[in-house]
């Protein structure tokens, strides 16, 4: 196997619980331990607070750790984040423009894909009015658009895999599936069993923010399962 | 800054004008009639009212408060943005730098009609324009460049404090009044200037009524040391929020 792109040691991060003077810290990761080899498909299982969106957005390089070590290779890592930056005063495009930006297209490549965007958001002439007065469907088609087209080496997915009304969410759903099995890194944070095995190659369980088993898929749900009431009591 | 980045700021500036003059009835026409009714206030309390009777007064006002403004509105719009944007910042990595930058960018598209609109007014009252007006262009630069410095300073303190921005507007108004804006700092003795030059804004202002009102050079070696002064608070600023941008994310929301 070649040299993993992200590689987790004994990773812990930590907040601050309350803004005042001396106030305690709140450890959401304490001891993760993760290997993320390219081209991998790895879902993330684990219950409410085990602390799975905080690893993302650590994967992201949004959150530096407080220990423990991550080697990281020269890739980009981005969150599907929709509607980033999003301002209710500007027009459809102008927004898809700064949204694209702050996720680090340059303006070239973001004009050359805004008829890609138009047509993918199926928004016609609304594209041209500020999404202030978009319906919430609409709203989130261009955020979907814009999301897609950011293409980094290591997608990072939370929860969301399909947005929008039922047609939509076929067709973005299928979007993202297409994207995802072409060979990107993915990394899936999920609640539904059934979707990481639909996508993912590798499962990693996280528990009150420590990494329990990382392997193939079945052999993790499995043993996630099988510790269900265990943890539960625990908790 | 990468260019990428200038490509983000330069856009956002634009979309943040464009939304402000969306926001209001009377659109881009405020960012001319607010600081008139401003200038028309102190004109009236220190002009007409208290009778500050010193030559050239109105021109001596108006100048300073031009210069003032930009500086303030940059401090207290850029000072703001980081702990504006926390939200954001949570969700994507970015040079948190754009942020104050952006807003500067802006109130200074806004100064820009401003002192336009000022230098028609003392073209208009028989201040006629003269080769000195070339040293604006450094003046204006330095101005520039300390005020982003202030903002970044200030911007990098918000998130932790944001109360903050309870005091920031106070504090302003305390320096405008310690700046020559409204009073001239000449009645003060000799020993004590030398500390109230220390300011920046009181050599800017100062260079720019030179410039505008008397045609006279302005003073090249303030301008040095003021320039000197802005750089330094410039880097400590970049450095202070490069340094706690890891820790702006893990502040509770």
């Amino acid at each position: 196997m070649s040299v993993p792109l992200i590689e987790l040691d004994h990773v812990g991060v930590a907040f601050n619980a309350q803004l005042h003077v001396g106030a305690p810290k709140f450890w959401a990761l304490e001891d993760v331990n993760l290997s993320l080899p390219r081209g991998a498909r790895l879902g993330v299982v684990g219950r409410n607070g085990a602390g799975k969106s905080t690893l993302l957005r650590t994967l992201a390089g949004i959150l530096a750790p407080d220990r423990g070590r991550i080697r990281r290779g020269n890739v980009s890592c981005q969150l599907l984040s929709l509607a980033l930056g999003f301002v209710p005063y500007l027009s459809g495009r102008d927004n898809a423009i700064l949204s694209g930006l702050m996720l680090g297209l340059r303006r070239r490549q973001i004009q050359s894909r805004l008829p890609a965007i138009l047509e993918f958001s199926e928004l016609g002439d609304f594209f041209e009015q500020p999404v202030s007065s978009y319906s919430t469907g609409m709203f989130t088609r261009l955020g979907f658009s814009v999301a897609m087209q950011v293409e980094p080496d290591v997608l990072l997915i939370d929860e969301v895999l399909a947005v929008g009304d039922t047609e939509f969410q076929k067709k973005s759903g299928a979007a993202l599936r297409e994207r995802i099995h072409n060979g990107t890194t993915v990394v899936f944070v999920s609640h539904a069993d059934a979707q990481v095995h639909a996508i993912c190659d590798q499962a990693l369980w996280i528990e009150h923010g420590r990494s329990v088993m990382q392997g193939p898929v079945d052999t993790v749900l499995a043993a996630y399962h099988a510790a269900a009431p265990v943890a539960e009591a625990a908790q | 800054m990468r260019l990428h980045w200038l490509e983000l700021v330069l856009f956002s500036t634009y979309a943040e004008l464009r939304a402000e003059r969306a926001r209001s009835y009377l659109g881009f026409l405020w960012w001319i009639i607010e600081p008139a009714m401003n200038m028309a206030t102190y004109y009236l309390v220190f002009a007409v009212v208290l009778k500050t009777g010193q030559a050239d007064y109105v021109p001596f006002l108006l100048v300073g408060l031009t210069f003032w403004q930009w500086f303030k509105s940059g401090v207290s719009h850029g000072g703001q943005s980081i702990w504006q944007q926390l939200p954001l910042i949570r969700q994507v990595r970015l040079p948190l730098q754009v942020f104050p930058s952006v807003q500067i960018l802006a109130d200074t598209v806004k100064f820009a009609f401003i002192l336009a609109l000022l230098v028609a007014i003392l073209w208009a009252s028989g201040y006629k324009p003269n080769a000195t007006y070339v040293a604006l262009i450094p003046v204006l630069l330095i101005e520039l460049v300390f005020t982003a410095a202030a903002a970044y300073v200030v911007g990098a303190m918000m998130p932790f404090v944001p109360d903050l921005r309870f005091v920031i507007e106070q504090v302003l108004q305390v320096v405008m009044f310690l700046s020559g804006v409204v009073f001239s700092l000449d009645s003060i003795p000799p020993a004590a200037r030398r500390w109230f030059e220390l300011n920046p804004i009181v050599e800017l202002i100062d260079a720019a009524r030179d410039i505008l009102m008397y045609a006279r050079w302005p003073d090249w070696w303030a301008l040095g040391r003021v320039s000197l002064i802005s750089l330094a608070l410039f880097a400590l600023g970049t450095w202070l929020i490069q340094h706690y941008t890891p820790r702006y994310v893990k502040l509770p929301t």
